[in-house]
């Protein structure tokens, strides 16, 4: 029983924290909480179908304490000596950007934009190895403007990043807004707003707040935005519930048999206590009592166990060393995986547990309180 | 006044056994009273019924017919409670083996009873320490029962029976188990508490040697009364 408590604190601890990690993977370093687009925009991703009036959204969003900034977003190409890439351009507000995407955190070389140096871009992981340029060299960059004429320039290369996400690795290139705007001629206007809720404001609360200030704008949660990745962490966290149920099945199997044998071993005494005048209540209470002092202990060691480990594994994590880089269906993985550690990654095995070990008593507690005597003492 | 009238009355006892379409008669119409301070025995062949009347007398089992009463009390007219109580409070039960909870020491199964009835720890103590020693046990008090032997496990099981001062000890073949040494040696505390302590003893058995210490024998054949001999 410890055992099985030990596994289950450990597996809820780890598969809560995979989860909780790539769910804040896809918001803190993709999509955000929300994404508002123009109403076309994501049928037609076109230069031209923009928020106009942007900053008046974004005031009143961050009156109401979401978080959110503005981006610019283009396609194109980018060329470094003889190679050459199609690429995502991505103009930001820096300073208010940093508030909403944690993408400025996750550099592997290099440095994140400066608003100062127009000429800077940052690039994906993927697109700076295809281009074979390090930080510090320069990449010309190719596309079409507002105004329908050849949209060029060179810029330096400040920083490369970490695995964010795949379209990011393979193509992101991200410059200041200001940047953008004269490479593509477009003064006002912007192409997407991402939003962050507060910590306290649940997802579906949050969109229809942002739809509320938004009309006219197409509003999107994660959710809307990832399907897959939304039910497969939902059937993650199915299976996670799954996998509970099944073991507490078979404790509970366990504890029933281990109590039916309690009682048919000790029917003779248990005959003899009726005759005596122990009431089926007194009996009920002695099964359960010794059942309260089996399952103490036994999570007593469970958590004994299991807190350590988990201590270990929430502070310490286990080096993923072969995973990191890769990702789980687009999502990058971190490279140590960890665990969550709070009261919930214990209380909830621990309750079920009392839960499960109470019922499973009660059916051989009933037999054992209502045995006949005369037949118990005779049993041979 | 309540040393006159009868501890036991059995009136036309019947208890029927059905197994399946069979019926086993184990008392057919049994007659029979026990007076306080009596030390009986009840014989007979194997299968005579002897278990079964003990078993109904203690309110264990309940008769198929007629009418027992304890105390004057009829237990027919009892709840499955009331009988539970009445078990704890005025009998003592002695059984041919497993007596002993085997967790508990000589003293705890000794105390047990009057723990069920509440009685303080003090009491407690003063009352089992004494009657421990009155069976031999002085300094066995904390053993368990696998540390004592059959005679000295049934000795406890006198001094439970006997703790909380009820009307009338029931004992089944309380020697059965035991060598004719150890039974003697049983037989003499019974007889001790009895004559000291007017302690009323209703037991059954088919050897011998036991019939012959006791005061009166009933004799059982086929659930009825067949003879019932008092000596002096
Ligand atoms: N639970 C029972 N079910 C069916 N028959 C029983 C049961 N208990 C006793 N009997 C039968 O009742 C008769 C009397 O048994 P019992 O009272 O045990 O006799 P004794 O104690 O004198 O040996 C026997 O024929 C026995 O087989
Ligand atoms: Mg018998």
């Amino acid at each position: 029983m410890s055992f099985a408590l030990w596994t289950m604190i450990l597996y809820s601890g780890l598969m809560s924290w995979y989860l909780r990690d790539m769910e804040a993977t896809i918001v803190d370093l993709e999509v955000g909480d929300l994404q508002v687009h123009a109403l076309d925009y994501r049928d037609d991703p076109s230069l031209h179908t923009r928020i106009d009036d942007a900053e008046a959204l974004l005031q009143q969003l961050r009156a109401a304490g979401y978080r959110a900034t503005a981006r610019l977003l283009a396609h194109g190409l980018a060329a470094a000596d003889e190679s050459s890439a199609g690429v995502a351009f991505f103009g930001i507000d820096v300073p208010s950007d940093a508030q909403v995407s944690l993408v400025h955190e996750h550099l592997l070389e290099g440095s994140w934009l400066d608003p100062a140096d127009s000429h800077g871009v940052v690039l994906g992981r993927r697109l700076a190895r295809m281009l074979a340029v390090d930080p510090g060299e320069e990449i010309v960059v190719l596309s079409q403007g507002t105004d329908g004429a050849m949209a060029a320039d060179l810029f330096n290369v400040r920083g490369i990043l970490e695995n964010v996400g795949p379209e990011v690795d393979r193509g992101g290139v991200f410059m200041p807004a200001a940047t953008f705007r004269e490479l593509f001629v477009l003064p006002t206007g912007v192409h997407q707003i991402v939003v962050r809720r507060p910590a306290d404001t649940e997802l579906d609360v949050a969109a229809e707040a942002v739809r509320a200030a938004a009309s006219g704008l197409d509003v999107r949660t994660w959710r809307d935005l990832m399907p897959t990745l939304a039910s497969f962490m939902d059937s993650a966290r199915g299976a996670l519930v799954m996998m509970v149920v099944i073991v507490y099945v078979a404790i509970a199997v366990l504890v029933l048999n281990a109590m039916l044998m309690t009682v048919f071993e000790r029917i003779r005494e248990l005959g003899v206590l009726k005759a005596l005048g122990v009431s089926p209540g007194g009996i009920l209470g002695l099964m359960f009592a010794e059942m309260v002092i089996v399952t103490a202990m036994a999570i007593a060691l469970g958590v004994a166990l299991g807190a350590p480990t988990l201590h270990y594994l929430a502070t310490e994590g286990f080096e993923l060393t072969s995973l990191a880089g890769t990702s789980v269906m687009g999502v990058a993985m971190s490279s140590t995986w960890h665990a969550d550690m709070s009261a919930e990654t214990f209380a909830v095995p621990i309750g079920v547990l009392i839960l499960i070990v109470t019922l499973a008593t009660s059916y051989p507690a009933l037999k054992a309180a209502f045995i006949d005597p005369v037949r118990a003492i005779h049993h041979r | 006044m309540e040393s006159h009238s009868p501890v036991v009355v059995c009136k036309e006892v019947t208890r029927v056994y059905r197994q399946g379409s069979q019926e086993v008669h184990a008392l057919r119409g049994l007659n029979m009273e026990v007076a306080v301070g009596e030390f009986t025995a009840i014989c007979g062949p194997s299968g005579s019924g002897k278990t079964t009347l003990l078993n109904v007398i203690g309110a264990l089992d309940r008769p198929s017919g007629g009418q027992v009463l304890l105390e004057g009390r009829d237990l027919a007219a009892l709840s499955q409670r009331e009988r539970s109580h009445l078990r704890r409070d005025r009998i003592g039960f002695v059984f041919q083996a497993y007596n002993l909870m085997p967790v508990l020491t000589a003293y705890e199964n000794a105390e047990m009873v009057l723990a069920l009835q509440g009685v303080d720890i003090e009491e407690r103590r003063e009352r089992v320490e004494g009657l421990l020693a009155d069976v031999g046990l002085a300094g066995m008090e904390h053993r368990t029962p696998d540390e004592l032997s059959g005679g000295q496990q049934q000795r406890v099981a006198i001094a439970r029976a006997i703790a909380a001062d009820p009307a009338v000890v029931l004992a089944d073949e309380p020697t059965a188990n035991l060598d004719s040494e150890n039974a003697t040696n049983l037989l003499d505390i019974m007889e001790q508490q009895n004559r000291e302590r007017r302690v009323t003893f209703l037991f059954s058995t088919h050897d011998p040697r036991v019939m012959e210490r006791a005061r009166r024998i009933v004799r059982v054949v086929d659930g009825r009364v067949e003879t019932d001999e008092r000596r002096t």
